[in-house]
C-alpha cells in the first residue's frame, strides 16, 4: 500500500511480545520481529530497554550521538509498515536517557542504536481494511 | 559530555558480554489478539500497587502498559552506568530521589519475578522536583501517585507469560516471554 493514503481504516490483529538480545540494532530488530511473527504492518504498544549508545536524527539532517553504556530507552512510539518494494520499514521515535539521566528525543536512526542489555517490545499487528 | 552533534554517522559499537553468545537473538511469543484496558492509577498508592492489584482482579498477569502522564507525589529512579564489579556490562545505580515529579510518558511491563510474584519493569521520562527533565528506570514500589489519578493504557498479553529468568549471556536476570503455564 502506498504511503500517499491519508486515511487508512483497519483493525488490530495479533499481538507479539519479544525480548531482543544485546548487540542487535533496535530498528532492524523490530523489523525482524515482524518477520519472525509474520506481521506486515504493526504498531508499537510498549517498549523499554537499553542501548550501548544512542543515535537520534535531527530536523536538519544531523545526528545526536549519546554516549553510553547504557543509554536507557524511556519513551518509544512507532510503527512498522510494508513498503511498495516488498520490504518492511520500522519508524521509531522516542526519548533516551544517558548514564546521568539526561534526556534526548528524536527518531531512532536505523543501524545506529545497538541494544545494550535487553529490549522489550510489544507489537500489535495492524490489518488495513484495503489489504487482501 | 555524553552528547555530541555530528554530520556523519558514528560507527555503532559491539560490546562483549560476560557470558556465551546465544545464537537466538529475538525471543518472541505471539497471541491471537490483545485485550485493551484503560486503568486509572489511584492517588496515594504506589505505581506498582496501582497497576498490579486492579489488573490481577481482571485476571491480567502479563501486560504491556503505557502511562499517559501525571504527577507522582514522590518518585525514585535509577540510571545504568558501567558495572563497577564487572559482573555485567552495566548495573543499576543507587536510587536517585526525584521528589515530587511529573511523569511525561512511561512504559511499564507487568510480568512475574523469578519466584512467580508480580513484577513491574518501568522506564519513563520525568520532570523532577528541581525542575530538570530526566529519564531512567523507575522504582515502581516507591513511586506514589499524586492527588489526581493517572491514566494507563493496558495491552493485556493473554496467552503469553513474562517471567524473569537468569540470562547467562548478560549475566543478569531479565524478563523473557514464555508459553503461559498453569502453575505460578
Amino acid at each position: 500500500m502506498g504511503e500517499t493514503t491519508v486515511v487508512e481504516s483497519g483493525s488490530m490483529g495479533r499481538i507479539a511480545y519479544a525480548r531482543i538480545a544485546p548487540n542487535e540494532d533496535l530498528v532492524h530488530g523490530v523489523e525482524k520481529l515482524c518477520l519472525v511473527e509474520g506481521f506486515r504492518n504493526a504498531f508499537v504498544r510498549g517498549a523499554l530497554g537499553s542501548l550501548v549508545d544512542g543515535c537520534l536524527g535531527t530536523v536538519d539532517g544531523k545526528y545526536v550521538q549519546v554516549k553510553g553504556p547504557a543509554v536507557e530507552i524511556v519513551s518509544l512510539a512507532g510503527e512498522v509498515r510494508s513498503q511498495d518494494d516488498g520490504s518492511l520499514r520500522a519508524s521509531l521515535t522516542g526519548v533516551i536517557a544517558d548514564p546521568e539521566g539526561n534526556v534526548y528525543g528524536g527518531p531512532f536512526v536505523a543501524g545506529s542504536n545497538v541494544i545494550c542489555m535487553t529490549f522489550e517490545v510489544t507489537l500489535e499487528e495492524w490489518l488495513p481494511a484495503s489489504a487482501s | 559530555m555524553p552528547r555530541e552533534l555530528t554530520s556523519k554517522l558514528v560507527r555503532a559499537r559491539t560490546l562483549i558480554h560476560p557470558g556465551a553468545f546465544n545464537p537466538v537473538r529475538i525471543h518472541s511469543k505471539r497471541a491471537p489478539s490483545a485485550r485493551h484496558i484503560r486503568l486509572l492509577l489511584q492517588p496515594g498508592i504506589s505505581l506498582f500497587d496501582g497497576l498490579v492489584k486492579p489488573l490481577a482482579a481482571l485476571g491480567v498477569k502479563n501486560a504491556s502498559t503505557t502511562i499517559l502522564g501525571g504527577v507522582f507525589e514522590s518518585l525514585e529512579y535509577c540510571v545504568a552506568p558501567p558495572d563497577p564489579t564487572s559482573k555485567a556490562i552495566v548495573a543499576y545505580s543507587a536510587p536517585i530521589a526525584a521528589g515530587r515529579s511529573y511523569m511525561v510518558f512511561g512504559n511499564a511491563t507487568l510480568g512475574k519475578d523469578a519466584d512467580g510474584d508480580p513484577l513491574v519493569h518501568c522506564h519513563a521520562a520525568i520532570c523532577t522536583e528541581d525542575g530538570k527533565t530526566k529519564g531512567g528506570h523507575i522504582l515502581t514500589r516507591c513511586a506514589i501517585v499524586g492527588a489526581q489519578p493517572i491514566s494507563v493504557l493496558v495491552t493485556s498479553l493473554d496467552g503469553i507469560e513474562l517471567r524473569v529468568v537468569f540470562d547467562p549471556e548478560t549475566n543478569i536476570p531479565l524478563i523473557q516471554p514464555l508459553e503461559e503455564s498453569s502453575h505460578g
